[in-house]
This record gives structure tokens, sequence and C-alpha cells, in this order.
């Protein structure tokens, strides 16, 4: 018997064909990947699989129960991670704990031993509210809990979006050491090195599958859009010396936690500057005292010439700005998201409509014109919020976290608009958890517990640390994190 | 001129809203056509039971009467007061009316006979009114005037001429839609922007803060203006009333009273993490405007400490100024002084709203 069956399965939502014909096999205790773009079906698979969903047509069988006619036998077989945190903000972290092991009627002290590994690492802050840890405390108390009645099924959507590399790399530790157990583990990643961290995975694209077999394999059958080739180095830009950005110092503390501690460096005109750290290094703190959204405790710091502290709404004037949180609004449309933006920073009717024609043919985007945001693909919104944060041709652009959770191809589009954007002279600078992208950076600052511990070109950096990549630097140095990345 | 596309933005996003474009249609209707019926203070239909040990004609005549009141529903009669009593201990009756032998022998005498009113006031107001209504329809006696219950006084009813209680509540009514209408929309529009994170783009955009919270006020006085003129068509279509005063003044009067509950709502907007959390600040806050207004019951019969707060409610200034309006035909020279105190507690609490919005923490 096979840990999953799916057989010819199908899903339609009104018009639109979610699942068609699928079918494949998932093998006891074998980490089974998921990947494929932005609404290619896998959330659906998924709720299918864990009776969340009934299917329209074909069949599903998990750990040997049918997902349709024997819901309550897998219900109680099955741990599901959705891939938004599916905790209690309000509760405690024990209490989350606790909570969970009620509904599937067990104890935390009889699931204990199945989660110790995992929630051992979490386990001193028991009694702190689940909505005030970091990203990768809140996945693992994620995993605790759908770990805690004991599942021989793990059923986990996108895990990792957001999470930083470090975290992500634990939480996969953690994984294999659960198929060691005889767990089945069947996972949706737009990672590239998660997935090939899986046995097998299946690649989904518009509701079929297209191909099945090791990473290896599928990366290479699909190289086009899972390994797409790395862009060609920048050359021919002019270099300038003047600073854009200048901090000195900065820090900003809450309380007596200094969330960002005494940072200080500085940005040229022009550059792609990648800004890295773990979740809850203070990345985000240190670009909202940066865009003026937050006043600095101490220190001192000039954008585009003006100073953060007392002129930070002359600063809003240079600057554009694309938040973590997507940023368009969803209830207008393409075209009157621009004409708003476009008309806060003061541009005229007539050039507004010229600029967005040219844009969106930019763009090969003119059809969508009048399509609400709501309704586009996540990375057509990403490439859009880009695109509209420096309409109107500011002197530094400020991308937080731009590429979360779209596919490695969508993501290689964007990076080629951002460097369509530094030959325009803007200065880019951004935060991403991709290190693929930190090597397309001209610099880059790693900030560790609020200190930038290390800043340099990426060559240098590798130079320095004696590593190969990126990748390897990065954990390196997060790894020396001492506060409890939060 | 970022205020056009700010407010163009507004518009838009109220238009395309699944919910918000009919609540607006549908609920000023609901409440103008439902809640003057059963909103009445009028007390009618109180249950009367009549213990007559006088078994005279005049007693008689007396019950007729009582039978054909349109406030009375007649019970029937009990032979002892002990058993009209335990009536009204088991809530079958409101009032029991006692008419002691000899009553009419003695009146006709030229003595003073006493009739006996024993009333249910648990609800203070019915007991009160089934007394006073019993009262006056035993003294009506055309043929027999009583001259000890005699009306000393005599009344001229002034402007509701017919006492029409639909009169009095429809423009409280409409000082009802108001406050939710404008008082919510605005409270769920910031803290909304704060959830969808779209307000991050705006606070790191050069946008100036009286500019964003004007283009939010805005499209609330055009709501206000809508549900106004709904009102004010329903009550003439749907009861016969209209306003006595000049409709102008009712219009400023609604405008700035949603300037003052926008602004109000924006600001607990501003001060709010999430929607629940606005929503139950500003529900506390309406119930206290609400109740304290004078919509429903007399401020003066407040207490002192009660009263006073009536000063800075804007709730009161526009209720007083609109039945001013409304049913005494009141212009200028009768509501300046509510004219002035509403402009100043709403260009108060818009600046408020403006000072609070944070663009930079």
């Amino acid at each position: 018997m096979k840990a999953i069956e799916v057989h010819h399965l199908s899903k339609r939502y009104g018009a639109v064909e979610a699942l068609k014909d699928v079918s494949f096999e998932v093998e006891k205790g074998e980490i089974f990947g998921l990947i494929g773009p932005d609404g290619a079906g896998k959330t659906t698979l998924f709720r299918i699989l864990c009776t969340l969903l009934k299917p329209d047509g074909g069949t599903a069988t998990v750990d040997g129960f049918d997902t349709v006619r024997q819901m309550n036998a897998i219900r109680s077989r099955v741990g599901y991670m959705p891939g938004r945190f599916s905790l209690y903000q309000d509760l405690t972290v024990e209490e989350n704990l606790r909570f969970f092991a009620t509904l599937f009627g067990t104890t935390v002290e009889e699931g204990y031993e199945s989660v110790r590994a995992i929630y051992s690492q979490i386990e001193r802050f028991k009694d702190r509210r689940a909505g005030a840890l970091s990203g990768g405390m809140k996945q693992k108390l994620a995993l605790s809990c759908a770990l805690i009645h004991q599942p021989s099924v793990l059923v986990l959507d996108e895990p990792t979006t957001g999470v930083d590399p470090v975290s992500r790399k634990e939480l996969w530790e953690m994984l294999t050491s659960l198929r060691e157990r005889g767990l089945t583990i069947i996972a949706s990643t737009p990672y590239l090195d998660e997935v090939r961290c899986c046995e097998r995975v299946a690649f989904l694209d518009h509701g079929e599958i297209r191909g099945i077999g090791t990473p290896g394999e599928i990366l290479t059958t699909f190289a086009d859009i899972f390994n797409p080739a790395g862009l060609s180095p920048l050359t021919s830009r002019q270099k300038s010396e003047e600073n854009v950005i200048e901090v000195e110092h900065l820090v900003k503390a809450f309380g007596a936690f200094h969330a960002v501690d005494d940072i200080s460096f500085s940005v040229r005109r022009g550059e792609i500057f990648g800004f890295l750290g773990a979740n809850g290094a203070g990345k985000t703190t240190a670009m909202h005292m940066l865009t003026g959204l937050n006043q600095p405790t101490s220190g001192k710091g000039r954008v585009a010439g003006f100073d953060i502290s007392t002129e930070y709404e002359q600063i809003k004037r240079h600057i554009g700005y694309m938040s973590q949180r997507f940023s368009l609004y969803e209830d207008l449309t393409v075209s009157e998201n621009i004409r708003l933006f476009a008309g806060i920073y003061g541009m005229k009717d007539e050039e507004i409509r010229r600029k967005t024609d040219e844009m969106l043919a930019q763009l090969r985007f003119s059809d969508h014109k009048n399509d609400l945001v709501r309704s586009l693909p996540l990375g057509w919104k990403q490439k859009l919020a880009f695109s509209v944060s420096i309409f109107h041709e500011p002197e530094v652009v400020f991308l937080d976290e731009p590429t979360g959770g779209v596919d490695p191809a969508t993501r290689r589009q964007f990076w080629e608009l951002i460097r369509e954007a530094t030959k325009r002279g803007i200065t880019v600078f951004v935060t991403t958890h991709y290190m693929d992208e930190a090597e397309y950076c001209d610099r880059i600052s790693i900030m560790v517990d609020g200190r930038i511990s290390a800043i340099g070109t990426p060559d240098e950096l590798k130079e320095r640390f004696h590593l190969p990549d990126m990748d390897s630097v990065f954990t390196y140095l997060a790894r020396q994190a001492t506060r409890s990345s939060d | 001129m970022t205020i056009k596309y700010l407010l163009q933005k507004e518009f838009l996003q109220i238009i395309r809203n699944p919910f918000l474009p009919k609540l607006i249609i549908v609920f000023p209707i609901m409440i103008m056509c439902v809640i003057p019926w059963v909103m009445n203070m009028e007390v009618k239909n109180i249950v009367v039971r009549v213990v007559d040990q006088d078994h005279s004609s005049y007693s008689q005549q007396l019950v007729h009467r009582l039978e054909a009141s349109r406030y009375f529903r007649f019970a029937g009669c009990s032979a002892t007061y002990e058993e009209a009593l335990s009536e009204i201990r088991r809530g079958h009756t409101d009032v029991a009316l006692l008419i002691p032998s000899g009553y009419h022998r003695d009146l006709q005498r030229g003595e003073h006979p006493q009739l006996f009113i024993a009333a249910n006031a648990v609800n203070g107001t019915k007991g009160a009114m089934g007394n006073a209504y019993l009262t006056s329809i035993v003294s009506e006696d055309p043929a027999n005037p009583l001259p000890s219950l005699q009306q000393k006084a005599s009344t001229l009813v002034l402007y509701n001429k017919h006492q029409d209680y639909k009169l009095f509540m429809v423009p409280a009514l409409l000082a009802l839609v108001m406050l939710l209408m404008t008082g919510f929309l605005p409270t769920l529009n910031i803290v909304g922007e704060k959830e969808a994170g779209t307000i991050e783009q705006i606070n790191v955009t050069p946008v100036s803060k009286g500019a964003f919270i004007l283009a939010k006020l805005i499209p609330y006085w055009l709501i206000a203006f809508f549900v106004a003129t709904v009102c004010l068509l329903l009550a003439k279509a749907l009861y016969g009333l209209s306003s006595v005063g000049s409709v102008a003044w009712i219009y400023l009067l609604a405008m700035l009273l949603a300037l003052f509950v926008s602004s109000f709502g924006l600001t607990i907007s501003n001060f709010s993490s999430n929607m629940q959390q606005a929503v139950f600040v500003m529900w506390f806050f309406i119930v206290f405007l609400m109740l304290l207004s004078g919509l429903f019951t007399p401020v003066r019969s407040m207490p002192m400490w009660a009263y006073a707060t009536t000063y800075i409610n804007p709730m009161h200034y526009f209720i007083d100024a609109i039945r001013t309006v409304y049913i005494r035909g009141g212009g200028f020279r009768e509501i300046y002084p509510h004219l002035i105190a509403l402009s100043l507690l709403g260009s108060t609490m818009s600046l408020c709203a403006v000072t609070t919005y944070r663009k930079n923490e």
C-alpha cells in the first residue's frame, strides 16, 4: 500500500479548471515535492488530500483511506500546515500546542516525544504570544502543532515563504529527521534548494502534471522555468562616488530592545545595494527609518541629501518604496493605481497618461490596463508594484522582499526590471531571502542581531570568509546570531 | 492638486465595494420604513378593570366611555377591589378603577365623592399615563362636569398640533441614520488600509496629511447628503410629513454633523490596529452620543452632571436644531447657537483626525 494514491483527480471552480486528470503515488516514508507556478493547483490538491475539499472526479487515498468516504480516518492521520501560519496569534506558544493536541483528542504529554526535537527549540518561549514570534519560530511552532497528534502523513503548503535561509535550512533538516521515523511528507516550495531536498518531485502546471521524477530530472527537463540562466553581469554602468544614502550610528530601540543597534553604512548613487539579514535582524525597521516611516532613537542618516530625523517629508518626494506586504490597491485597476500614485507625486494628467502607456507597453501588459489588480497573478502584481514605485523617477527605490513567494522565472524577470531602473540612474536598496538574488547586487550588507556584521561586494565577502557562494556566507554569519531571532 | 486623485480613489473604492453601496441605500430606507411605526412613546392599549360598587347608570356610562377610548382596552369588571388588585399582580391588568357605592348619589347631592385608581407603575410612563388618561376620561363628562377635576388651565398646543409622535421622531431618525452611516464607515476606512498594508505605501509618499484626510471626509459628506435626502423624501412619501422650516438648514446641519462624526470615526481608525477594535470603540461612543443627546429622552430631565455633557455633544445640538427647523419652522435666528457649536466641534474633531494620523512614528 502506498502512502498517497491519486487517480485521475479533477476539480473546477466555475470556469477555472484547477486540477485536470492528476495521478501520482507517494511511497511510505518518502519526501515528495510538488512544484509549479502560482495558481498551478497545488493548494487545491493539498486541500483535497486533507479532506477539506471534495474532488469533482477521480479518487485519492491517503494511508489507504478514501478522502471522500473515510474523511475521519484521514483527519487523524494527516498533519496539515497551510501556507499562511495557522496559529492563534493571541494564544501563547504552549496554549497553541495544547489546543491542537485537544483538537485531535490527544494531550501534549502523549505526543511530546514526536515533537520534542522541534518544540524544545522554542519551549523556552512557551509563555510568549504566538503573534510575537519571529517567522522562523512561528514555523517551528506550526510544525509542532501539525505533528502533535503523531500523524503518518505530513502535508506542507509552502511552509517557508518569507522565511530566511537559515530557518529554512533548519526546517528541512527537521523534515529529513522526521522521514527517518517513517513519516511521509508531501510539500510544495518555490525554493530550488528545497526542491533538491525531496526524493521525487511532481511539476504541476495549470492543473496538469507535466512531469514526475527526481529533482535533478525535473529541474533539467524544465530548466527554462526553474533554472533560468543567470543574468549576465552588468558592465557598462557609470559608477558614481556620490553617496545617496549615508547612515551613521543609527539606533532604533523599542524599550530595552535594540531592533537596530548602531549601524553605519553608505550607498552610492546608481548602485544595487542588497540589505540582507535573517528574519527579525532589524532590516525592515532600518528601512522604515530611511523611508521616513519611523523615527530613529539616535544616530544620523541622510537620504537623497535630506536628514531622516527632520526632513523626512522631503525624503518622501525623492524615493520610491515597495513594501513587503503587497502595496497596490487591489480594488483599483492597473491604470487607476498608476494614476493615483503618480498624482500624489504631483505629475500632470497628460504626462501620467503618456507614461502609463509607455510603461505598460514595455511590460507587455497593455491589454490588462483596465483589469482589477486583485485579478492578476502574484508575479504580475509585484512587477507592477515595482514599476509604480519608480514611476515618478525617484532617486532611490526601497524594495522590501519584493520577490517573496514567486517562481524563479518570474523572479528573473523582476530582476531585469531592477536593472532597467538602474540604467536610468535609480539607486536600488533591496532586501531579499533569495541568495541567488544577492549575487546580482553590486554591494551587500548582512545584518545580524541589529548590527551590520559584513559589508562589501559579493565577491569580496566570499573571499573574506573563504566560502563558495553567498548562501554559505549568509548561513555562516546568521548562525552567529545570539538573540532569539525575534 | 493631489486631492483630485485621492478623491477619485476613495469613490472608486466605495463603488467597487461589493457591500457598501447597497448598505448606503438600503439602511436609511429600512430605518424610515420601519422605525416610525414602532418607536412610539404614546401609551395605548392600557388594560383597565373596573370595580363598580355603585351600579348606577352613571357608573355604566363611565364604563362605556372607557370602552370607547382608544387608549384603553376594557378587560371587564371585577366584583371586589382585591380581585382587581390580584389581576394587576398577575400582570393581566395595568390600571384598576374603583367606583365606590353611592358615588352617583353623592355626586348629585353636590358632595365630593372620590374615585380610586390603582395603577401598575413598573413601567413608570405607562402607569402615569394610564392614570392621567383615566382621570381625564372621568372628568370629561359633558353632562355632569366634575368641578373638582375640571381643568384649571387651558392648553394651547404649539407646533406639533396633532401631537403626532412620528413628526417628533422623523428628525431624530434622520440623526440616527446619519450617526451610524457617517460614523461607522470612516471608522473602518483607515484601519482597513492598515490591514491591507496599503497605508504604508501612502505613508512613504509626500502626500500631505490634510489632503489625505480631507479626501476621506468628502465622500462621507456626500453620503450624508444622500442619506438626508432619502430620509426627507421618505418622510413625505410614507407619512406625509415635511419640514416646516427651510430644507437648506437641515442640509447644513447634516453636513456639520457629518463633519464631526466622520472625523471622529477617522480619529478612532487612526488609533486602532484592527477593525474589531475600531468598531467596538466606535460603538461605545455612539451609544453615549445617542443616549445623551435628547434623541429619545428630554435632556433637561437628566441629572445635572449628565446634562453638562450635552454641551460637548454634537448630537444634542443637532437634534435640538433639526427639531426646531423641521417641526417649528425655525430659521437662522433660532439655530445660530447650534450652528456655531456644531462648527466648532466639527472643526476641532477634523483637526484631531489630521493630527492623529501619523505618517512617521
